[in-house]
């Protein structure tokens, strides 16, 4: 499967009479984008704001961030099974807008998550304070249902986003980046040396605000099962998840995964990227133990050498990602897991929920339990009302100058678990 | 399969599943829910969901809910290590839920609930 990804760099957004791209500049009509959104009757009003690398700008609580694609050659469409048709997606030829990104706020429940700060500290610890952030605030009519609103948000930003991805189509990307693997035969034979690695993403999978979908299914309901790597790239999985948003994978960290990414450049050189393998992290333990057996299953069946394994979220996926190390290794196959920490806030405490001695390569987000003074911002985009009630926050969260002190579970991507951001521990 | 039942401090459960469910409220905190869950795994009992579920660390929400066997009889070790390390883990987060407005209690509620509806979702299949 190959696919080209054509990147057309964003260097500023601004609203205009008309949505188009021009030169860099990512043009938007509001009144126009407004309308894509209140197709759905569930959605009272929506309201649209620019923010920008350095601004003094804080956006909460955040839902998602997504980031605008296009095809442009090949079958299918991107976020298959949810804006597309279910077709399957990979390649061909997909243009990008690099550089921005669509971001869905707005309060579901009461002690959400999520905060982007465009400047100060607490830029530093989220990936989306360095790109042009188009964000959307959606306001649901009167007494719809919190199920009923996180499944209008969510669709309503990957609308907006196919809507903005659309105006790449006929722009001539500043760069072009191929991504190629084969099947397995022609893989063994083209790379008889190189040993034979494959991603395996654990993707969350609970309930309301914590859960994930790929081609439209929610992932609770799958078995594990195997991707192309660059379907992903192309919107085979999408969020819909947001709480403890340090360690969660928004939809844009699902177009862009650091660890597919990597294993890309390494293809061919020092190892043979195999495949990307999907399982859940279910709470129902007997799910978690059929997901886990499948994974390994697949492993030994495509006769891997290794595999890397990133996780998403804390605690129960901690089980998960335990069983999956237990029982890939067990198959003779060598791990390397991707997790994050909640060592409490002096860092003294066990790290993990669960743990296992064939856990021996162990690569770490940071520990999400540490405490970080945010400054008051200029301009709050969302709201501060719940930013006492959200993961990470507390009582004496608000201080009487108006910065917050939180602990990094507030901050979107702060841990992330793929390795989107640069912290970790030595 | 074994007779099973549910463990829990929320009052949306019991009123979802109504009347005959087998459900035992217990009135206490999420950390005594987990106690609860642990004295009965002492006793024989298997975990059937996560004790951890949600992202909603202990201390940030009042609300547990956990279905466990009936059995009685040898401890079973996995369910020993996984609800005693979700006791541990309380520890580590700050207690600030029992502040909450009553709003934001009643989203408490749902996210449990949705979690356990997850887990009962796949103990009916």
């Amino acid at each position: 499967m190959k696919l080209e990804i054509g990147n057309i760099f964003i260097k500023d957004i601004q609203f205009a009479a008309e949505s188009k791209v021009a030169d860099g500049v990512l043009y938007v009509d509001k009144a126009a984008l407004e309308k894509v959104v209140l197709e759905d009757e569930t959605i009272k009003a929506v309201s649209f704001d620019i923010a920008k690398p350095g601004e003094s700008v804080r956006i909460t609580p955040v839902k998602d961030v997504i980031e605008p694609r296009v095809k442009v050659e090949g079958p299918g469409g991107i976020f298959p099974g949810i804006i597309a048709k279910v077709d399957t997606v990979g390649s061909g030829k997909t243009h990008v807008l690099k550089g921005m990104a669509v971001v869905t706020a707005g309060k579901i429940v009461g002690f959400q998550e999520g905060i982007i700060d465009m400047s100060g500290p607490g830029a530093k610890y989220t990936p989306f304070s360095q790109t042009l952030n188009l964000v959307m605030v959606c306001e649901p009519v009167e007494g719809l249902k919190q199920h009923d609103y996180e499944k209008a948000v969510r669709l309503a930003g990957f609308r907006v986003a196919t809507v903005l991805g659309e105006l790449g189509r006929d722009v001539t990307p500043d760069e072009t980046k191929v991504y190629e693997t084969c099947g397995i035969k022609e893989g063994i034979e083209k790379y008889p040396n190189l040993p034979r690695v494959a991603y395996v993403q654990m993707l969350q999978s609970q309930g309301l605000l914590h859960d994930t979908y790929v081609y439209g299914v929610d992932a609770k309901k799958t078995l594990s099962t195997i991707l192309w790597p660059t379907e992903t790239m192309d919107g085979a999985i999408v969020s819909g998840n947001c709480v403890s948003a340090c360690d969660k994978n928004p939809t844009y960290v699902h177009e862009n995964n650091p660890v597919v990414e990597d294993l890309f450049a390494q293809h061919g050189k020092t190892l043979n990227f195999v495949c990307q393998i999907i399982t859940n992290e279910n709470v129902y333990l007997a799910d978690k133990q059929r997901s886990s057996d499948w994974t390994a299953k697949m492993c030994r069946l495509l006769d891997l050498d290794g595999v890397i394994v990133s996780q998403e979220g804390f605690g129960n996926p901690d089980t998960d990602l335990i069983m999956n190390c237990k029982k890939i290794e067990a198959q003779g196959v060598k791990t390397v897991i991707i997790t994050d920490e909640y060592a409490g806030r002096d860092g003294k405490s066990q790290s993990l929920a669960d743990a296992d001695a064939a856990a021996d390569a162990v690569v770490t987000g940071g520990n999400a339990n540490e405490v970080i003074i945010l400054p008051k911002m200029d301009k709050v985009i969302g709201t501060l009302d719940y930013v006492n009630k959200i993961a990470g926050a507390s009582e004496e969260t608000l201080q009487a100058d108006g910065s917050l002190k939180v602990e990094l579970q507030v901050i979107t991507g702060a841990t992330n678990e793929t390795g989107f951001i640069n912290l970790s521990a030595r | 399969m074994a007779q099973t039942i549910i463990l829990t401090n929320n009052p949306l459960v019991v009123e979802k599943l109504g009347p005959g469910a087998p459900v035992e409220y217990l009135q206490c905190s999420y950390k005594s829910v987990l106690e609860a869950a642990r004295d009965r795994v002492h006793q024989g009992a298997k975990l059937l969901s996560h004790p951890l579920s949600g992202s909603v660390k202990p201390g940030e929400t009042p609300y547990k809910s956990i279905i466990l066997t009936m059995g009685k009889g040898d401890v079973d070790e996995q369910s020993l290590r996984l609800i005693e390390n979700a006791i541990l883990a309380c520890a580590k987060f700050q207690q600030r839920c029992d502040r909450y407005r009553p709003a934001v209690d009643l989203d408490c509620r749902l996210i449990d609930w949705t979690l356990l509806e997850g887990a009962l979702a796949s103990a009916n299949q």
